[in-house]
């Protein structure tokens, strides 16, 4: 049991990764990115392709996951950075599924290896130092510091004249142009900055779960991640990290039920995404600044201010 | 050669179906509807169910089922968008992915996650120009150009369709000039639902019927909406036979040549790999974007 919960913690921390970086590029500067699993599985691949086949250390397997996302980001970003909102979700989807078949036809590193068999027995960093029992252990707290050193520099970033300009952003191109912003490139640097925290996500998604095939990265991914943001509260980070225990734990609960409740485990995997699916329409509908709104700095009317 | 053309034109017959009904939500209420596929699948299943279930025949079935799925476009509307009308594009696309999501996996919560087939009776090929087609598939073919044909006429001749390209062109300009809007949105919900539900009738006759059968063809069906023009029928119809061709011909061309043009060693055959068939509409779709995001028959965007 407490096993398991470690396990969960572990996951959350993943998740909550993942939830933080669309939060930058959603929440923040409002770039639809509906093809957000794909900067995951580009940190997953490229650490798990730079430790077991190239055969480095896995502080370069996780740094070339970081770094392979982050690319990633800036390249989906480069062309379209001028494409409307609905547009922009639809080409970030393409994309996405793009990166994804590419790697489902590709076999790497031997003739049973990636494609679609996927990579099993990915080697876990300092397994030796630590018995199984305290490995877990070892695992959630590296993940927990990696997930706090990341909400302290999206945090600190969004405090920053450049998080201002990117809310700016958020709300129309209009001002932050009329600033003298260069629009274009604030949305490519948000796209690799999101993306390379994702990358990192999925790099330890890959060590942890020491298993990844390509459909572990399909659209629903993406949809939980944005279900995350928006239940906790699109612009928050505090929320973002909310929005990641809460779905994670519905997402999970159905391990308990299934003893519970005469239930197949098909019909309770279907359950579990309508009650998730559900509760983000009613979100939408009746709460839309979700869990923990964003806090908007308020200023002295302008009437005060002087003036007639 | 007479079958690339025939395959071709019988996947434009089932995106178009599609695409057209995407682009008729799109064009009034200007949201991209990812739960749009989602109804294909729906009218597939409730075929199934009344031909096998309640043992009616086939044609009657995907009548009736055709309607409902139409009906249940209209209750989507109404339990989720209409109450979002005044919201971002973003939220609408969002709560639309959910819709989806949950139409999906309720579907797949009933009927099982396992392919069913309809109960028609093994077709034997026949010889078409040199290509081999089985009458089922001439079928789908007709019923989808008889549909758009309705749909033309409905569109030009009729009350009810001149409101809806009012409607579509100008929201508020419609309304202003005594188009009562929200009965339009709700036609335009019932014949985009009820053509999805169709082309996934179509798409069951044609392979088999599955869960993810609506949401594994997304790509290509936003594809063929906007490589048309988003909001533009006719371009959706004319996307879908363009996307329909190229993912066939794609498939056929020898690229041997080419690539020993640029020194490459190939040993005679250089086909794309058929593992990369969805790879051409997600291509297609994103060069399209690039270069001219109105589409081919689009008309600028406020």
């Amino acid at each position: 049991m407490i096993d398991y919960f470690v396990y969960l913690l572990t996951i959350i921390g993943i998740w909550g990764l993942l939830s933080l970086s669309l939060n930058l590029q959603y929440g923040l500067t409002g770039l639809v990115n509906l093809g957000h699993i794909a900067f995951f599985m580009l940190g997953a691949y490229a650490s798990t392709i730079l430790v077991m086949v190239v055969g480095t250390s896995f502080v370069v397997g996780f740094l070339g996951g970081i770094a392979a996302a982050a690319l990633f980001g800036a390249l989906i970003a480069l062309p379209t950075a001028h494409l409307q909102q609905d547009y922009w979700a639809i080409s970030t989807l393409a994309a996405a599924e793009i990166a994804r078949l590419l790697l489902k036809n590709t076999t790497i590193g031997g003739q049973y290896q990636g494609g679609a068999f996927g990579f099993s027995g990915i080697p876990q960093p300092l397994y030796d130092a630590f018995t199984p029992e305290t490995y877990g252990w070892f695992y959630l707290a590296l993940v927990l510091v990696l997930l706090v050193a990341c909400w302290t520099l999206v945090q600190w970033l969004s405090e920053m004249p450049y998080g201002r300009a990117l809310k700016a952003l958020r709300e129309g191109d209009d001002l932050p142009l009329a600033l003298g912003k260069d629009v274009r490139s604030l949305r490519i640097r948000a796209m690799a900055l999101g993306g390379g925290v994702a990358g990192l996500a999925g790099a330890l998604y890959a060590h942890f779960n020491a298993f990844i095939d390509p459909t572990y990265f399909l659209p629903l991914e993406t949809f939980i991640v944005w279900s995350m943001v928006i239940l906790g509260g699109a612009g928050n980070h505090i929320g973002a990290l909310a929005g990641a225990l809460i779905i994670q734990a519905i997402y999970n609960s159905t391990r308990f039920l299934g003893g519970w409740v005469p239930i197949d485990q098909n019909t309770l995997g279907s359950l579990r995404m309508i009650v998730i699916s559900v509760l983000i329409i009613l979100v939408i509908i009746y709460m839309p600044k979700g869990l923990v709104p964003e806090r908007v700095r308020r200023y002295a009317p302008a009437g005060r201010r002087g003036g007639t | 050669m007479a079958q690339i053309v025939f395959d071709s034109l019988l996947r434009s017959a089932e995106l178009g179906l599609l695409a057209v009904g995407l682009t008729m939500v799109y064009s009034v209420l200007r949201f991209p509807n990812f739960s749009h596929v989602e109804f294909a699948p729906l009218g597939a299943y409730l075929t199934l169910a009344g031909a096998s279930v309640a043992g009616l025949p086939l044609a009657v079935a995907a009548a009736i089922a055709v309607a409902l799925t139409g009906l249940a476009g209209v209750a989507a509307d109404r339990v989720v968008f209409a109450k979002l009308r005044d919201r971002s594009p973003i939220m609408l696309m969002i709560a639309a992915f959910a819709l989806g999501i949950a139409m999906r996996e309720a579907m797949r919560a009933i009927w099982g996650p396992d392919p069913k087939s309809f109960p028609v009776p093994l077709q034997s090929p026949v010889d078409l120009l040199g290509a081999s087609v089985t009458p089922i598939q001439i079928v789908i073919i007709a019923a989808a150009a008889a549909c758009m044909l309705l749909f033309h006429g409905l569109l030009t001749y009729t009350k009810l369709g001149i409101a809806m390209r009012a409607a579509a062109d100008n929201a508020n300009l419609a309304q202003a000039s005594g188009i009562f809007t929200e009965r339009v949105i709700r036609a335009v919900w019932f014949i985009g639902s009820a053509f999805a539900g169709l082309g996934g009738v179509l798409i069951g006759l044609n392979t088999q019927i599955y869960p993810m059968m609506g949401f594994g063809i997304i790509i290509p069906v936003f594809c063929a909406a906007i490589l048309g023009g988003i909001g533009s029928p006719y371009g959706a119809m004319l996307g879908a036979l363009v996307l329909g061709f190229a993912e066939n011909v794609g498939l056929s061309i020898n690229f041997a040549p080419l690539i020993e043009a640029f020194g490459g060693e190939t040993g005679g055959y250089a086909f794309v790999p058929t593992g990369y068939k969805p790879a051409i509409a997600f291509v297609f779709l994103i060069l399209v974007l690039l270069l001219r995001p109105q589409g081919i028959m689009g008309a600028r965007r406020r």
